[in-house]
């Protein structure tokens, strides 16, 4: 077997050593009733390595994807260019092939990449402090809400609706383990909205998570929620799903949040089916001590010099135990690598050209709309709501854009039971050109 | 082996600023698509007034930055890595080749069910085997990582417990040898947890776990073989015990790696258990994650299994988002499908005929490590060990040298060191978990590293022990500085932030 290097002869000198002759021996402390005969588990035959090359090329060529089609999927994960040199950085096997860096001084390569991660992350959405990740946007925003339980002992937590579905259905499946009540405020026409949300908001209330640009990518004002948290104590919770957002518009910690988390997915990691992704954890510096997850601090060595460390771990599982702020363990760390070494390659003004784009691609679409198409209201980043008729005619123009090589959104009613089947959630990214949306555009103007 | 036979020195090591510290001319290394049209005057109002200040790089300072960090880490690639409870293994490049595939890489998690059939056939099929090497047929690929599994079986037992109108089960045993997580995510369900203390021989109590069994108790927690390496060989009784009791036994699969493919959790009366994939499938930990942790369960839990899941309906592949007694999303997707794929394809390199050899040369390669170190280090639990072996430090502590040291002296040796102080029932634990992918050649050099810093001791030769390390990068790192006046972020003024 290709990865196993002993031979023979070297087990048997092993086993010699051991002090035993048959490599059963070595299992004699589990019980006879408990072993299985070789080669007897349903599993097919072992494969080369050649055929398994095949065997996967096989089943990805199975599968339509945004390299062969023109992706306006979006509803949490992206399509946004990915440079080659971020894929080459993470394949490195230092990289890659590192363990959590528990022993520091042969891990600084790990450890100041997640500082410098932490750093531009926390310059990204205008907040203090930043964690090692977790695992995606909606576990984040569940461990969001439970943070924001501990720090004002209390155990009402509001949520918009106009928060990604999957992110609420988490939310609440973490929440309904725990005391206390989670309610959810509906929304107003596809966008947020905030004098429900505002008059939702008590004195019980722990947090209130909004989402910013929303799940149907509306962009709005955060100061009257700001101002409803302070008169009520709570804790004001905005999540994100695409990142590139933050390079164009105002950061959620401008409007004074008090945890901004979501997903960096978009920030030099490829859709991939679903993950890894990664989930952006950032809060105020005095609420550090209730942050989940695993956190990069800076110290310096025994000769003085600059170098650094996990911390704060007495908050995390493997010293508290059942008292840790979570029992996050293994994080996203590879994920942390990718955004690092993408936001280095952009820069301020490569971020903000890639939003720029994403937004113009976006606006050009909207722009060219035959009028039989309603749009939602008020201001959108790269994503919107597209309304039909019914049902029949949106299924018509997904069909025959789907025959022109375009994914042109997600049926809204498939993330978010109950609703209308007439409605399509559109997202654009950098990677839609002119052409994309004029193909785009030419398919709704062929069902008219 | 001489001594010269150790693999570190001192190379060309490069200092590296951090980014921040860097002089940023370029305006952006990138040259980016897409559509270069106005944005709409309604986002005029919302535009950033001040920028990120995100330092950018020109592509290949970028390049030169990233590969001097790497550089100073050291990976699974880079030498051994016998860190207990870890699992390190070699992480086989194909399998980084075929996740790169565009019809894998670049797939939509919303795309439409019939453009997705392939990536959902894999991901199924994978959901099968993992079924059938844990004895647990019904599996979820939702979990992110093992503690995220553990998280998963805890809200799958306490959905079974309340939907037999059973709602006052609300105690979890975890074994004091248990890893934190195991606490950890049984609070984070809703459930307390009452600690066993382990026997003398450093195996369940079964005696302590008796005695708190009872129409309280929710499940149990059990790492099988446990963290000291040693098997539970009574795990037919005591799960026939906590069965009796009405509760159900989870088991953390971290430790699998010593079973795969020689005996099933399943068969022994484990009810549910997670699987890091990341530890006995071989995807790269990539310093700190992602990982995943499938959970696979039996009959009983298998209608609170969380939902979306993957099932196949003749020959089409069908994402099923509905089932009336599951737990829900734990999850924002399918699954770490990335990590996943992995996984499946390191099971198919070994299929029936060879994957309990992965147990059969890890179980080998700790027992030879033990043997060849069980005169100079002293052994907490004698006997046969599993896939890792446990030693402490209570015979160098005579000659004033500790774990700490013996592990920060295998580092200027040119190895990563065990993992020191866990498990936490012994004092000065030394986990040493070699995996199956190391030659004998290189646990030879590691037993011969040991038995020389024992021997050093022995000398009371140990400065050089207390002052390791020496040739790594950096020194040992003052880590009550930093937990005292954390600096999380970088502020251009300097040391505070």
């Amino acid at each position: 077997m290709r990865f196993l290097p002993h031979t023979d002869d070297d087990r048997q000198s092993m086993l010699a050593t051991i002090g035993i002759t048959d490599m059963r021996q070595l299992f004699t402390d589990i019980p006879g009733e408990f072993h299985i005969s070789k080669g007897n588990l349903q599993l097919p035959e072992a494969l080369s390595e050649a055929a398994i090359v095949r065997k996967f090329t096989q089943a990805a060529e199975r599968n339509r994807h945004a390299g062969n089609t023109r992706c306006f999927l979006g509803g949490g994960t992206y399509h946004h260019f990915v440079p080659a040199v971020v894929d080459y950085v993470i394949s490195r096997g230092e990289f890659l092939t590192a363990y959590t860096p528990y022993q520091p001084e042969i891990a600084q390569g790990t450890l100041q990449t997640l500082f410098e991660f932490q750093t531009m992350v926390a310059r990204l959405l205008g907040m203090e402090v930043v964690n090692a990740s977790m695992y995606d946007a909606a576990t984040a925003v569940a461990e969001a809400a439970l943070m924001a339980k501990r720090i004002t002992r209390k155990s009402r937590t509001v949520v918009a609706v106009s928060v990604n579905p999957r992110c609420r259905e988490v939310t609440r499946n973490y929440l309904s383990q725990q005391q206390g009540e989670c309610v959810e405020v509906a929304c107003a026409d596809f966008s947020t909205d905030v004098d429900a949300l505002v008059a939702a908001i008590d004195d019980q209330t722990a947090s209130v998570i909004v989402q910013y640009p929303d799940f149907y990518g509306s962009v709005y004002d955060l100061t009257p929620l700001r101002e409803a948290c302070d008169a009520h104590r709570c804790l004001l919770v905005v999540t994100f799903a695409d990142a590139s957002a933050f390079g164009l518009i105002e950061a959620p910690g401008c409007f004074g949040a008090d945890i901004v988390c979501g997903s960096g997915q978009a920030l030099g990691i490829p859709m991939g089916f679903g993950g890894p992704h990664i989930g952006l954890f950032a809060c105020r510096q005095k609420h550090v001590r209730q942050m989940p997850g695993r956190i990069c601090g800076m110290t310096e060595d025994l000769d003085g010099k600059r170098g650094f460390v996990l911390t704060l771990s007495t908050r995390e599982q493997h010293i508290r135990r059942e008292k840790a702020t979570s029992n996050i363990c293994s994080n996203q760390g590879l994920m942390c690598t990718a955004n690092a070494c993408y936001m280095t390659l952009m820069g301020d003004s490569g971020l903000e050209q890639v939003a720029r784009r994403s937004a113009a691609a976006l606006q050009k679409l909207l722009g060219g709309l035959p009028e039989y198409v309603k749009t939602a209201a008020g201001a959108h980043y790269n994503e919107t709501v597209l309304s039909f008729a019914d049902e029949k005619t949106r299924q018509h123009f997904l069909s025959v854009a789907r025959e022109n090589d375009i994914f042109a959104g997600i049926a809204l009613e498939q993330m978010m039971a109950g609703a209308d089947a007439r409605h399509l959630l559109v997202a654009t990214t950098e990677m839609i050109d002119e052409q994309d949306v004029d193909d785009y555009i030419a398919a709704l103007e062929a069902i008219r | 082996m001489s001594a010269n036979a150790y693999s570190a020195t001192r190379g060309l090591q490069h200092e590296e600023p951090l980014l921040f510290e860097r002089e940023h001319k370029a305006a952006t290394a990138i040259a980016l698509p897409g559509v270069s049209g106005e944005i709409a005057a309604s986002l005029f109002a919302f535009v950033r007034k001040t920028p990120a200040r995100i330092p950018g790089l020109s592509e290949p300072e970028t390049v030169r930055h990233f590969v001097r960090l790497s550089q100073w880490n050291h990976g699974i690639e880079t030498g051994f890595y016998p860190l207990g409870s870890c699992t390190m293994k070699y992480n086989p490049r194909v399998n980084e080749q075929i996740v790169r595939l565009p019809g894998l890489a670049y797939v939509h998690p919303e795309q439409p069910q019939d453009s997705v059939q392939g990536v959902l056939a894999l991901l199924f099929e994978l959901q099968q085997w993992l079924g059938e090497i844990a004895g647990l047929p019904h599996v979820t690929l939702q979990p992110a990582a093992g503690a995220h599994g553990e998280l998963a079986g805890m809200m799958m037992i306490r959905a079974y417990h309340d939907a037999r109108g059973d709602n006052k089960r609300r105690k979890v045993l975890v074994p004091d040898s248990a890893h934190g997580t195991n606490p950890a995510s049984a609070v984070l369900a809703g459930l307390n947890t009452v600690e066993i203390k382990s026997a003398a021989n450093g195996r369940i109590d079964l005696d302590a776990l008796k005695a708190n069994l009872g129409e309280d108790v929710a499940a149990l927690m059990l790492t099988n073989p446990n963290t000291t390496g040693m098997f539970e060989s009574d795990i037919g009784e005591i799960c026939e015990l906590v069965h009796r009791a009405g509760g159900l036994v989870y088991g953390d699969g971290a430790n699998l790696n010593a079973l795969v493919g020689i005996a099933r959790p399943g068969d022994m009366g484990i009810d549910c258990l997670h699987i890091n994939v990341h530890k006995t499938f071989a995807t790269p930990h990539g310093g700190g994650g992602p990982g995943a942790g499938p959970v696979a369960v039996n009959d009983l839990l298998a209608p609170f299994l969380p939902v979306p899941r993957i099932e196949k309906n003749g020959d089409v592949y069908q994402i099923i988002c509905e089932g009336e007694q599951s737990i829900g999303a734990v999850f924002g997707s399918l699954g770490q499908t990335g990590v996943l794929l992995r996984a499946a394809a390191y099971i198919a390199a070994f299929g029936c005929n060879d994957l309990h050899k992965i147990a059969e040369d890890a179980v080998l390669n700790a027992n030879y490590v033990l043997a060849r170190l069980k005169d100079v280090y002293h052994v907490p639990f004698p006997g046969l060990c599993k896939h890792e072996c446990l030693l402490t430090d209570e015979w160098q502590e005579r000659h004033g040298v500790k774990t700490l040291d013996i592990a920060k002296r295998l580092i200027d040796l040119g190895m990563h060191p065990m993992t020191v102080y866990f498990p936490l029932i012994v004092h000065g634990a030394m986990l040493i978990e070699p995996t199956e992918t190391e030659a004998k050649e290189t646990l030879d050099t590691f037993c011969d590293a040991m038995l020389e810093i024992a021997a050093q001791c022995e000398a009371g030769d140990t400065a050089i022990l207390h002052d390791a390390p020496l040739l790594p990068f950096r020194r040992r790192l003052d880590e009550t500085q930093a937990a005292r006046k954390p600096v999380l972020v970088w502020n251009d003024s300097g040391f505070s932030s």
